[in-house]
């Protein structure tokens, strides 16, 4: 394939021979290293390809066999070239195209991501917006090295970024800390402070160890009422223990650490951010209400309004109408951004609004379905208690129905984490002034 | 002519005490056959005659007679030649 593209390039001949000896021929080009190939014999005479080298050093041996050499058909670039060479709007065609291919290519069409499952392309998208990284950018501004460093400070829970450039797409990968997903309601608000603080990444890390210095002390107190059933402390001292029933905002674990003397005095304190892992059984009451009637919608196929349209910037064409005089109607829009590639968005929307007219009828469900649908309303419920990392350990949930509703009710017995952070009482030690007095005197 | 074809011999036992290639030594024509559809010839020194169905090729001191249908010659180079089409039967004479 390779040899086929490259005697193409460099052009070659088909030709015939015939003489009295064509054999002579055929021997002297071997000697004097001509290529041939496809040789084939015809009625006292040979048809045989050469390139365009050869075929110009023929001539002497030609004349030393007194053979008689045809040419059949021309092949390749050179002859393509020397064919079309008065089609000058031609060429300039393929110069300007080979051009602006070498232009454009010079340039960033596309950001492709992967890897991110929490930030959405969008939103990336918009952050490297603000940092001027943006489709359609030269690729001599596109800092990679920079990219990353920005993405990194920006965003606390991407662990790993790496910026390439593929061709014209630039190429961002990332890893997300999927750690920080469970958490992230009760410190998703903690965090957002941390964020624009200077620190460089690499000193993240460093914040436990003069975190008494810098970050208030803080307790953890029971979020609310329940029996403990698991306690892991990392930091800060245990108030309670297995077993104990505690109440909503009781101390579970103190951020004041007592400094004893020999005689287990007291002598001073030192604070710091409590940690735990504080599991307990918790109860909690569900209650789920549904009417035993609904309104039923039934669409007429024939009574809608469509209206297409493209939008250029502030130009607006479009077909269909939407006038009508339907007395109950919904409304829907789609639309569609022109895109290149995957990111690079162009200013042409097109789209459809439709208008679809229904009625209403009111229907009673039946039984079975009232039962159906809050089962599966418990069922929703129960799984997005468990995404949380709470567990429904037992519950006593009933469905009772009524003249005109349907309620499932009853009690949830759950175990889970129910730390909540709040401030350390700073305690002064006025002890310690005495004990100094009386050192001195002594 | 005996004085050549001592020359040879002594060539010959030569190369198998060394263990030379004797293409190399003798310059004896290398033939690969690819099932009954293809032949290579290296080390020859021109064709003799070129038909369908008969290709005379000359070697160092013998003649390659190849014999067959179809017979095409893909590519003709100094080094070697490939051969394709049907053959029949390939014979080395004087």
């Amino acid at each position: 394939m390779i040899q086929a593209i490259f005697r193409y390039i460099r052009g070659y001949v088909k030709i015939r021979i015939q003489g009295y000896s064509p054999e002579r021929f055929l021997n002297l080009c071997r000697y004097h290293q001509i290529l041939i190939w496809g040789l084939t014999p015809r009625a006292n005479a040979y048809e045989m390809y050469l390139t365009l080298d050869g075929f110009r050093k023929l001539r002497p041996i030609i004349r030393k066999t007194h053979t008689k050499v045809v040419l059949l058909e021309r092949y390749g670039l050179p002859f393509f070239i020397r064919k079309h060479r008065k089609r000058k709007a031609f060429l300039t065609g393929a110069v300007i195209c080979i051009g602006l291919l070498f232009f454009y290519s010079s340039y960033i069409w596309d950001i492709h991501f992967e890897g991110n499952d929490k930030w959405t392309d969008q939103t990336l998208l918009e952050f490297l917006d603000t940092k001027e990284v943006c489709p359609g950018m030269p690729k001599s501004k596109v800092d990679c090295s920079q990219i990353v460093k920005d993405i990194r400070a920006q965003y606390d829970d991407i662990v790993w970024v790496s910026a390439s450039m593929d061709g014209s797409r630039l190429r961002i990968q990332i890893k997300e800390n999927e750690d920080t997903f469970r958490e992230e309601g009760a410190e998703g608000e903690q965090k957002a402070p941390f964020k624009e603080t200077p620190q460089k990444p690499d000193g993240v890390e460093g914040q436990p160890v003069n975190g008494s210095e810098t970050l208030p002390p803080t307790d953890l107190v029971a979020s609310q009422d329940g029996v403990i059933t698991s306690i892991i402390t990392r930091s800060g001292v245990p108030k309670v223990h297995v077993g104990d029933a505690v109440k909503k905002g009781d101390l579970l674990v103190s951020g004041r650490v007592e400094v004893l003397n020999d005689a287990a005095e007291v002598i001073g304190y030192q604070y710091q951010q409590s940690d735990a892992d504080i599991f307990a059984d918790t109860q909690m009451a569900y209650e789920d209400q549904i009417p035993l009637t609904y309104q039923k919608k039934t669409y007429d196929p024939y009574e809608q309004r469509r209206l297409w349209y493209i939008r250029l910037g502030p130009f607006r064409v479009s077909a269909g109408t939407l006038s009508h005089d339907f007395p109950k109607w919904e409304k829907y829009t789609e639309e569609h951004q022109l895109r290149l590639g995957e990111n690079f968005y162009l200013p042409v929307d097109y789209g459809m609004i439709c208008i679809k007219s229904y009625q209403t009828k009111e229907k009673k469900y039946p039984k079975q379905k009232i039962q159906e649908i809050l089962t599966k309303n418990f069922e929703h419920f129960s799984k997005e208690m468990e995404e949380k990392g709470i567990q429904i350990c037992e519950n006593s949930v009933k469905i009772h129905v009524y003249e005109n509703s349907a309620i499932a009710s009853g009690t949830l017995y759950l175990n889970q984490k129910i730390t909540e952070t709040a401030e350390t009482e700073i305690l002064t030690i006025e002890r310690n002034e005495q004990d100094e007095s009386n050192g001195s005197d002594g | 002519m005996d004085h050549e074809r001592e020359n040879e011999g002594l060539k010959s036992r030569l190369a198998s005490a060394v263990g030379m290639p004797k293409d190399v030594v003798l310059g004896a024509a290398v033939v690969t056959l690819l099932g009954d559809s293809e032949v290579c010839i290296e080390n020859y020194r021109g064709i003799i005659e070129y038909t369908e169905c008969l290709i005379r090729v000359q070697a160092k001191g013998k003649q390659i007679r190849l014999q067959g249908r179809h017979l095409q010659i893909e590519y003709y180079t100094n080094d070697e030649m490939k051969i394709t089409g049907t053959i029949c039967s390939l014979e080395f004479c004087k």
